[in-house]
């Protein structure tokens, strides 16, 4: 008795230790930053994306390749005159849940000094780090989530949209398709919002072009099975039907279309696809698709070359989301370098309306309205396995689509910065 | 009738099969002690928004632990609450624009509302069919929720819910100071999870886990008991989701998924079930692990998770809480005995 009474004792005592050494501790304030303009003397860039689950291949660990690359040809550029000397990349992987998204974002924000955090896939986590961003007063650049919420209702003054959306993939393949004659059309879409918002789009992008969507079928999400709906999406007999699953339902999708077979005979068109959908599924399922790409690897020189260090580094071609990751590290180090500092507003101040021309960015505009980063777009058509003539040649622009006609033209009225 | 009284499975033999433990009261109140000072403490040694993150799915893990340790029903759909109560907090901090507690109480009186019903259908199942039930409901919830985004935002979530506290700007922009204005909700319901435990109705509860027919023969009200402590358990767990929703400033679909409900029985297993204490400890211990190896550039989370609930599961059946409560027990008798032999 007396013993337990003693152990109970000396916990108690050696907690309330612990928490007086904890407030002594915590007593001391952020050092101050010295004579540099830097916050902290350096630069950091966070990378918060999924490096395990589904979004991996497309972004995941190679975004640090790509924004390594960045910083190799900040240095190389401006050698000792670089405003950023010591640069440093934290990384963290938000396993596409919105609420470990959020703590990671707010951690690299305050506990490891990021000055901007990029990348985030998956909507919902895109948007908890867009407040967190306005929150902190910190950057947030985001390159793969395609929620036009982003510079929308949630869109701040420090959060920037710089690869794609929504409203861009829908308006490229819509309106280009029902130029060429494809009036009819018949849309499959999962039925979240997402989805929903997809076949918004497209179905002002085809009614403006002069085209009817037929129908438009709600699918579950997540969903095996498409046999039904394929052959009800047939059974109106259209130019075109129009596929709005991403991910895994894609590749369910389009391998039962094919069964079905349809392939050839029905123009596919897929809201969004990754190049490593296709590489995944083999790009013979594939063939004679056509979707809208924010960038291609081998669409010119410059691209290849860059694609040519990418593969060397990592054994594999970029996606979009790859050089977009680049692209927004890079044009991130040269505001720094306008700025002469990393202070937050004056990087913002810098960036916004920029015209930017990079390998990502063609004809690239950061729009200062609502931050909406307007680049050159491209409807792309799958090739056949015929005309593949090395791994990764997937794709073959159709159509560039110019910046100004890309994105939505004018700022969402909800859009308060 | 009486087949399907006997029939009752009982959800999980570990911890229910383990003897009553009755620590003295000094013991008692020295553990509540250091509780308490850990609790006060975390948020110097761990990030506070991790350290509110442990405690919110720690509270969510005790009332779990009410229904499966203290009353043998195994929810799996606890989601629902605890979503049900992040949505509600949310709305009414946004639209409304009261302070916090005040929203999150919101949260948690709508979390119970919906627990009626589920409950009045529910109970009337034990064991798999308890589960497949509360399952069934969660996931309606979750897809009414992805289909009504006007106002839960769908899949991207109802974002920007205010940190509202009567104008105190420390602790609406600050996290650590948020920590501390927070832990008082999550205590309340620690303590009304301890308060039912320990009273008669908590013993009436040990009976109809322990012997549901012989409970009903003693002339308890078995189904009603059950219902009543769905909805004390769905009350705090709607307390609980209510202060994480606040803490994050939002609320998404995430918080209804049903791997959310695995995740808090995993919690709850993990800590020991049975001991209101083994909850929060496994929250800590799960949620550390998510925290830390995010940023360990690791990329396989699932397979260490994994990995150690297998081991806790084979290994440690009792759980944290259990396994050391009954190793110091072993020692203490240990002592006990040789201290007469020496007399």
């Amino acid at each position: 008795m007396r013993h337990t009474r003693m152990i109970s004792l000396a916990a108690m005592v050696a907690s309330s230790g612990l928490v007086l050494t904890a407030c002594g501790s915590a007593g001391g304030g952020p050092a101050s930053g010295g004579d540099s303009k830097l916050s902290d003397d350096k630069v950091v860039l966070g990378l918060l994306n999924d490096q395990s689950g589904v979004y991996k291949d497309l972004s995941g660990p190679n975004s640090k390749v790509a924004i390594e690359m960045a910083i190799a040809d900040y240095k190389a550029k401006y050698g000792d005159d670089a405003v950023a000397k010591n640069i440093e990349i934290v990384m963290a992987d938000h396993q596409n849940k919105p609420d470990i998204a959020n703590t990671k974002a707010q951690e690299m924000y305050d506990r490891d000094k990021a000055d901007i955090i990029l990348d985030v896939p998956t909507s919902s986590a895109a948007l908890a780090v867009a407040t967190q961003a306005k929150a902190k007063k910190k950057l947030h650049i985001n390159v793969g989530a395609a929620t036009t919420a982003l510079t929308g209702k949630s869109c701040n003054k420090y959060t920037f949209h710089w690869a794609y959306d929504t409203y861009m993939l829908a308006n490229g393949t819509g309106t280009v398709l029902v130029g060429e004659g494809g009036k009819n059309w018949s849309i499959v879409y999962p039925d979240y919002a997402f989805g929903q918002d997809m076949t918004k789009s497209f179905t002002a992008a085809v009614e403006k072009g002069g085209g009817t969507v037929q129908q438009s079928i709600a699918t579950p999400f997540p969903n095996d099975n498409f046999a039904t709906f394929i052959t009800k999406a047939e059974s109106s007999k259209p130019d075109v039907i129009g596929i709005m699953a991403a991910g895994g339902d894609l590749v369910n999708f389009v391998k039962q279309y094919n069964q079905a077979g349809l392939q050839g005979k029905t123009t596919l068109a897929v809201g969004l696809m990754f190049i490593t959908d296709i590489h995944t599924l083999g790009v013979e399922q594939f063939a004679g698709t056509t979707f809208t790409d924010a960038w291609y690897w081998n669409m010119d020189a410059e691209s290849k070359a860059w694609a040519d260090k990418f593969k060397e580094k990592t054994n594999t071609r970029p996606s979009f989301a790859h050089a977009g990751n680049y692209s927004a590290a890079l044009q991130y180090l040269e505001a720094i370098q306008e700025a002469g500092t990393d202070g937050s507003d004056d990087v913002v101040a810098k960036l916004e309306g920029k015209k930017v021309n990079d390998v990502f960015l063609r004809n690239g505009e950061i729009r200062a309205g609502d931050h909406r980063v307007l680049h050159d777009a491209y409807l792309v058509k799958v090739k056949d396995k015929a005309n593949v003539k090395e791994e990764w040649d997937y794709e073959e622009i159709i159509k560039t689509i110019p910046a100004a006609e890309a994105f939505n033209p004018t700022v969402s009225a909800d859009c308060k910065m | 009738m009486s087949a399907q009284l006997t029939d009752t499975v009982r959800v999980e033999t570990a911890a229910s099969a383990a003897p009553e433990r009755r620590l003295n009261p000094f013991v008692r109140a020295a553990l509540l002690v250091v509780a308490l000072l850990v609790v006060l403490a975390l948020p110097w040694y761990i990030y506070p928004p991790v350290a509110m993150d442990i405690l919110a799915w720690g509270l969510f893990a005790i009332s779990v632990d009410l229904l499966l340790g203290f009353t043998g029903l195994l929810s799996f759909g606890h989601a629902a609450f605890w979503g049900m109560s992040a949505y509600t907090t949310g709305y009414i901090a946004t639209q409304v624009g009261v302070p916090f507690p005040v929203a999150i109480l919101g949260g948690t009186l709508a979390a119970m509302l919906i627990a009626i019903p589920t409950g009045y259908l529910a109970v009337r199942r034990t064991g798999i069919y308890f589960a497949m039930v509360t399952l069934a409901f969660a996931q309606m919830l979750y897809f009414i929720a992805n289909q009504a985004s006007d106002i839960t935002g769908g899949e991207n979530g109802l974002q920007g819910i205010p940190k509202t506290f009567f104008g105190i700007e420390l602790v609406e922009t600050d996290s650590f100071y948020f920590y501390y204005a927070a832990l008082p909700i999550i205590l309340l319901g620690a303590f009304i999870a301890w308060r039912t435990v320990s009273s008669p109705f908590g013993r009436v509860l040990l009976a109809i886990r322990d012997n549901p027919a012989r409970a009903r023969a003693l002339g308890y009200d078995v189904e009603r008991y059950k219902i009543m402590v769905f909805v004390i358990s769905a009350g705090i767990a709607g307390l609980a989701g209510g202060v994480f929703s606040v803490s994050h400033g939002f609320a998404s679909l995430q918080e209804l998924v049903w791997t959310t409900s695995g995740k808090v029985v995993l919690m709850t297993v993990l800590g020991g079930i049975g001991t209101l204490w083994g909850g929060p400890l496994g929250a800590a211990v799960v949620v550390l692990l998510e925290d830390q190896l995010a940023s360990s550039g690791f990329n396989g989370i699932g397979i260490i998770t994994g990995a150690i609930f297998i081991i806790i599961v084979l290994l440690f059946r009792k759980g944290i809480w259990g396994t050391a409560a009954d190793f110091i027990e072993r020692i203490r008798s240990g002592m006990a005995s040789r201290g007469r032999g020496d007399a």
